[in-house]
């Protein structure tokens, strides 16, 4: 009986540093950041569509410092549990003119981000749905900033959008 | 020497049992049970005007369980520093109607509620600014939904 007794012990102390060590990386998750995985062709030639490890940070957002230019990851305005990578193009108070429908028209329309708003466009824009589709969104569903290529390897390093 | 290691060793020791307190409370915090004071006259009678304190859960809102009737905390479309606390309308595809200015009289207007987003009003129609005013919000802002006060003590208790 005194073995399954320390068994049993031996079992509860490994769960209980499991539970420590996953508490641990979810806070820093959601108060430093992590990875994330990107897919898609929205993001077209910055990000390839069969899929890359991302590195991003949250402090920015929290901070109130992304800035337009900067990769960012959205809460979807259409389907709350999808994230989607874009790019941070206008804040609120700034005026954005963007091509309405790139495959058919040259058409423009100018808007002013309304306060408390953000415009993000995916830089492939004949095939992303972004705010010239569903308008500017809260700045509450920013999530992060991308700052890092971790995958595919050859390509490991920043993305930041000022250096190139 | 020894002495110093010994001691950085307990400093390190108590660090860790901290940060490890501080993980809980966050993880606990964010994505189970909170509390909150919430106060101003946007809620009234529901919520007092001077500030109540109420538990919120956070696990209906990722489940995909809110809903109409719900009392819910939402990051503010225009302040995104601020929480609000509405509720629910309507959901998305559901046409809501409103008074354009209740102290106007009876004209009324009716939109219908996006896709993934929700329509929130504070109980004071008289005094709150809300959906009528900035529209219809991303599903995504919602923190998590208010169900028990627990302060004042009078008034302790469910909030369904």
């Amino acid at each position: 009986m005194g073995q399954w007794a320390g068994f049993g012990k031996g079992l509860l102390g490994e769960a209980f540093s499991f539970v420590k060590v996953f508490l641990f990386l979810q806070a820093t998750n959601d108060h430093v950041g992590g990875f994330v995985l990107a897919k898609g062709p929205s993001m077209l030639p910055t990000i390839s569509p069969s899929g890359e490890l991302l590195l991003m940070e949250r402090i920015s957002v929290q901070l109130g410092k992304v800035r337009p230019g900067d990769i960012v990851v959205v809460q979807s305005p259409l389907v709350p549990k999808k994230r989607v990578a874009k790019r941070l193009i206008a804040t609120e108070g700034e005026r954005v003119t963007y091509v309405v429908d790139p495959k058919n028209s040259d058409s423009l329309n100018t808007i002013v981000v309304p306060k408390g708003h953000v415009w993000v466009e995916g830089d492939n824009i004949h095939n992303s749905y972004d705010s010239r589709n569903f308008g500017a969104i809260p700045y509450g569903l920013l999530i992060g900033r991308v700052f890092w290529r971790v995958l595919p390897f050859k390509d490991f390093g920043s993305m930041e959008p000022h250096e190139k | 020497m020894r002495q110093w290691i010994s001691a950085a060793k307990e400093v390190l020791e108590r660090a860790s049992t901290v940060a490890k307190f501080l993980c809980w409370i966050h993880v606990t915090d964010s994505y189970l049970l909170s509390s909150t004071v919430v106060q101003g006259a946007s809620m009234l009678p529901t919520l007092n005007f001077a500030g109540d304190v109420v538990l919120t859960e956070h696990i209906s809102q990722r489940l995909g369980k809110v809903g109409r009737g719900d009392l819910v905390l939402v990051r503010s479309p225009i302040d995104p520093n601020k929480i609000l606390t509405k509720r629910i309308v309507g959901m998305e595809g559901d046409t809501v109607t409103f008074f354009a200015d209740p102290h106007l009289g009876d004209y009324t207007i009716s939109r219908e509620v996006p896709k993934g987003h929700i329509w929130i009003q504070g109980d004071n129609m008289y005094q709150s600014r809300d959906s009528r005013h900035f529209g219809p919000l991303p599903y995504g802002l919602i923190q998590g939904k208010v169900f028990f006060r627990v302060w004042p003590p009078h008034a302790f208790g469910s909030l369904s």
